[in-house]
């Protein structure tokens, strides 16, 4: 059986409740801008690359270091290139059914998984996404865990349903499983499997998850920019 | 963690981030144990497989994998792990144990193998969109025979793959090779006596306290942990 043999490929994911063949059409048809290119990206590109999101535009203007295998996509002979461009390579022998293009100014992405690792970084292309009008995920990771925004169109925006950053930057398993939960979020949404127009923020902290419904910060104006 | 060893029973969708996560932690050595052959449907929840695995041992494509990412990191792939008596060998040999598989035989047979060597065992499962993750650490918590007794009957067969989304398999993998990562160096672990349970379209979590059962065989106070029964697993597994 060829390894992009579609049937094959995603029966445990039409497997699903709830996930049928429109499901996977939509996948395929999603074109996802993924902001970040570290820890918590690496995972992240790898599990929409699998699920067969059609199209994915890197967005990292970092050099891959000797450091970055634990993006799970980068060799240590690759340290010094752009991580982008070794990223890339990665995710095309993960699936030749997914096109792996380098953000640029233009595209016309579907929906946007944000996983950088700077706070700022990541409200501003949150902020983008929304005023763009597409749905988005954002993840805020820190060293024990984080929370996971996601943001269907109209929904409250990043910044009512964010709280300050506490300390430091994830690695690591930390890295990993938020990266991986951003993936979750961002697919549950584009599948249906969750209802699309309610924003969400789902917390680890200490080995708890706890998810609860965004709400809009009164005086935000993101009820209104649209 | 240089002087470590790791054994991760299972080489799929929870095994592969499991031994990322450890590799990149700097865990010195990992067996990885599976006997499946990686099959199209690895590819769209497995992080360390590429389409040209297809065909190839599961086990020895992760540890390719990993090599490649952590060239640092000693990888031994055990393709034939039903080997009477492998499973624990292979204990003996590891300082954590990562049950990885989705086959619940091989689940209670890597937890009395582990208390019976002493070492702790991190415990994963997921399928459909859940995911569960435990730690047992022997003489302090309780264990998966404390929750369950044994394996439930009529339970998918060694090698049935059960249908799971891909990150979330990524997050519950990761979370168990974080959680050996803890145990290897010497801090509590997160969800030692709790077993964690993940829903994923509540985005909803749970911790139910796991407590040593007074009588349990595995590790119960004057229990014997049940013998590994001849010629049968340590199989590794079907599909996680």
């Amino acid at each position: 059986m060829a390894p992009t043999d579609e049937t094959g490929r995603f029966a445990r994911l039409l497997g699903l409740p709830g996930l049928d063949e429109g499901a996977l059409a939509r996948l395929r048809a999603a074109r996802v801008h993924v902001v970040g290119g570290g820890e918590v990206a690496g995972p992240a590109l790898l599990a929409l690359a699998q699920a067969g999101v059609g199209t994915l535009y890197l967005d990292d203007g970092e050099d891959a270091t000797l450091a970055d295998g634990r993006t799970w996509l980068c060799t240590p002979e690759q340290a010094g290139q752009p991580r982008a461009l070794a990223v890339r390579e990665a995710l095309r022998a993960v699936s030749a059914l997914t096109t792996v293009r380098l953000h640029a100014t233009g595209v016309r992405p579907s929906a946007t998984l944000v996983c950088s690792e700077s706070q700022g970084t990541a409200t501003m292309a949150a902020e983008r996404a929304r005023t763009t009008g597409i749905p988005h995920v954002v993840v805020l990771a820190t060293s024990d865990g984080g929370d996971v925004v996601t943001v269907p169109v109209g929904a409250p925006c990043v910044r009512c349903a964010s709280r300050p950053g506490a300390g430091a930057q994830a690695r690591g398993g930390v890295a990993a499983a938020m990266g991986s939960l951003g993936a979750l979020e961002l697919l549950l949404l584009l599948t249906g499997l969750v209802p699309r127009g309610a924003g969400r923020r789902v917390e680890l902290k200490d080995g708890r998850f706890e998810a609860t419904a965004t709400e809009r910060r009164p005086g935000c104006d993101c009820a209104v920019v649209y | 963690m240089a002087e470590s060893t790791a054994l991760v029973i299972g080489a799929g969708s929870l095994g592969g981030p499991a031994a990322l996560v450890m590799a990149g932690a700097g865990v010195g050595r990992l067996l990885l144990a599976d006997g499946a052959i990686t099959g199209p449907a690895d590819l769209s929840a497995q992080p360390a497989l590429a389409e040209a695995d297809v065909g190839r041992p599961r086990a020895a494509a992760l540890a390719g994998r990993v090599a490649r990412l952590f060239p640092e990191v000693a990888c031994e792939a055990v393709e034939a792990p039903r080997a009477p008596g492998l499973l624990a060998a292979l204990v003996a040999r590891a300082d954590v144990v990562v049950h990885a598989s989705a086959d619940a035989e091989v689940a209670f047979a890597a937890n009395d193998a582990a208390l019976a060597a002493g070492k702790p065992l991190v415990h994963g499962g997921v399928i459909a969109l859940s995911a569960q993750v435990l730690s047992v650490v022997p003489g302090q918590t309780g264990c998966l025979r404390c929750l369950f007794e044994g394996p439930p009957p009529g339970g998918p067969a060694p090698g049935q793959e059960a249908p799971i989304l891909g990150p979330l398999a990524g997050l519950a993998g990761s979370l168990m090779g974080q959680e050996a990562v803890r145990l290897l160096s010497g801090l509590a672990a997160t969800y030692g006596g709790r077993l964690l349970t993940y829903g994923a379209r509540a985005g909803q979590g749970r911790l139910v306290p796991v407590r040593r059962r007074p009588g349990c065989p595995a590790c119960g106070a004057g229990g014997a942990a049940p013998s590994e029964p001849p010629g049968s697993p340590p199989a590794a597994p079907g599909a996680a």
